[in-house]
């Protein structure tokens, strides 16, 4: 576990289950929680259970956010890495899109650039983020991200298109 | 008649593996191909060969991969449509033309019209999204005239030769599809029911290639 000036970093475990399945809520689609196709998924808790389950979820692909009180607030990620090229992809989720104003936010962040580009020595971070996800979208531009575009009409859901744009950040 | 005109696609299936890997091994042709460049010949034979056994022939596959063929040049390229999601109506297209010689103008063009007519007329897609590398300028044009969008730019997202390149994402909406299709009429005799068909009539009695077509 990791203490950062506003709460706590650490590998996410099967007992994060019921929060992180909070975040697969229909009315509210998230881009990182997509699958390959762009397709929501509605797993119950015990497949959210069973996903944290799983080693390479152990061994440090999922990080559950804690404030300082130790309750769960969210999670981050580091995905999707090209090697070759030298990229990734970056969720930053949080149960409450508040959170996104808060120092919290920013710990988990710094965290998450830590990781990829110190750590795993990557040239940029690309993060995406559905219409609906202002917070988040708000946060990347306010923290080094720029829009690299938006897919029109990518998501068909709640009946009607979203788009997804996605963000991009280099290192240094 | 120009092979431009009597070109069709049909579904690939494990006869076309040669000509396949033919295409892959010529460097000209793999430095626009996806994936890691130092794949060794026997693994890039294993992915062709798992790629043709799992396109399916109906149902509502996650991927499709037919052929690009044509009478007079036999095949001459390869479509690939991966990432079809049925909910959001929406696919990635890949296609690539095997034969250098005709890799530029009218065939490349036709391929890419065929390819875009089965998604939107076939598939009943919504749209259609290709991420295509900065440096196929020939490519990523053609998707232009067709009424695509550049939406995104990544920059330096793809690896080739120690350098890092951009790559454009491409997307086009049916309705995009449709007002380039009114531009350009219907071009008589390549729409995708005159290919079946021409495919019929070329088939011998009880199935043959008209049998095999994917449309």
């Amino acid at each position: 576990m990791i203490q950062t000036p506003h709460g706590y970093i650490r590998a996410a475990e099967r007992e994060d289950a019921p929060a992180l399945a909070r975040l697969y809520d229909p009315e509210y689609p998230r881009a990182a929680l997509l699958d390959a196709k762009r397709e929501p998924i509605m797993p119950t808790e015990d497949e959210v259970r069973e996903l944290l389950s799983r080693k390479e979820v152990q061994q440090g692909v999922l990080y559950a956010v804690e404030d300082t009180a130790g309750v769960v607030c969210g999670f981050c990620s580091v995905r999707g890495v090209n090697p070759e090229a030298g990229f990734g992809e970056t969720s930053l989720l949080f149960l409450a899109d508040a959170t996104y104003e808060t120092p919290l936010a920013e710990d988990a962040l710094g965290f998450v650039l830590e990781r990829a580009f110190e750590r795993q020595r990557l040239r940029k971070l690309l993060a995406n983020g559905l219409d609906g996800e202002t917070a988040l979208k708000q946060f990347l531009l306010g923290h080094g991200f720029e829009s690299s575009g938006v897919q029109r009409n990518a998501l068909y859901s709640l009946g009607q298109w979203h788009n997804l744009e996605v963000f991009t950040r280099f290192a240094g | 008649m120009p092979p431009s005109l009597t070109s069709f696609i049909r579904r690939a299936d494990r006869d076309d593996l040669d000509t396949i890997v033919g295409w892959v091994e010529d460097p000209d042709f793999a430095r626009f191909l996806y994936g890691d460049p130092a794949r060794s010949p026997r693994q890039v034979r294993e992915q062709i060969v798992s790629m043709l056994g799992r396109t399916a022939g109906h149902t509502m596959p996650g991927g499709i991969y037919l052929m690009i063929d044509s009478k007079e040049h036999g095949p001459i390229g390869l479509l690939s449509l991966q990432h079809i999601s049925w909910r959001n109506r929406c696919c990635s297209v890949d296609f690539y033309i095997g034969k250098k010689e005709l890799r530029n103008g009218i065939v490349a063009g036709m391929a890419a019209y065929r390819t875009l007519e089965y998604c939107f007329d076939e598939l009943n897609l919504h749209r259609v999204q290709a991420y295509i590398y900065a440096f196929n300028r020939a490519s990523w044009r053609l998707l232009e005239m067709t009424g695509a969008v550049r939406e995104l730019t990544l920059r330096e997202h793809v690896s080739r030769d120690g350098k890092l390149y951009d790559v454009y994402g491409y997307g086009l909406l049916r309705h995009e599809f449709e007002v380039f299709r009114e531009r350009v009429g219907r071009m008589r005799g390549v729409s995708l029911q005159d290919m079946v068909r021409a495919l019929e009539e070329a088939a011998p009695e009880g199935g043959g290639a008209g049998a095999e077509s994917s449309a």
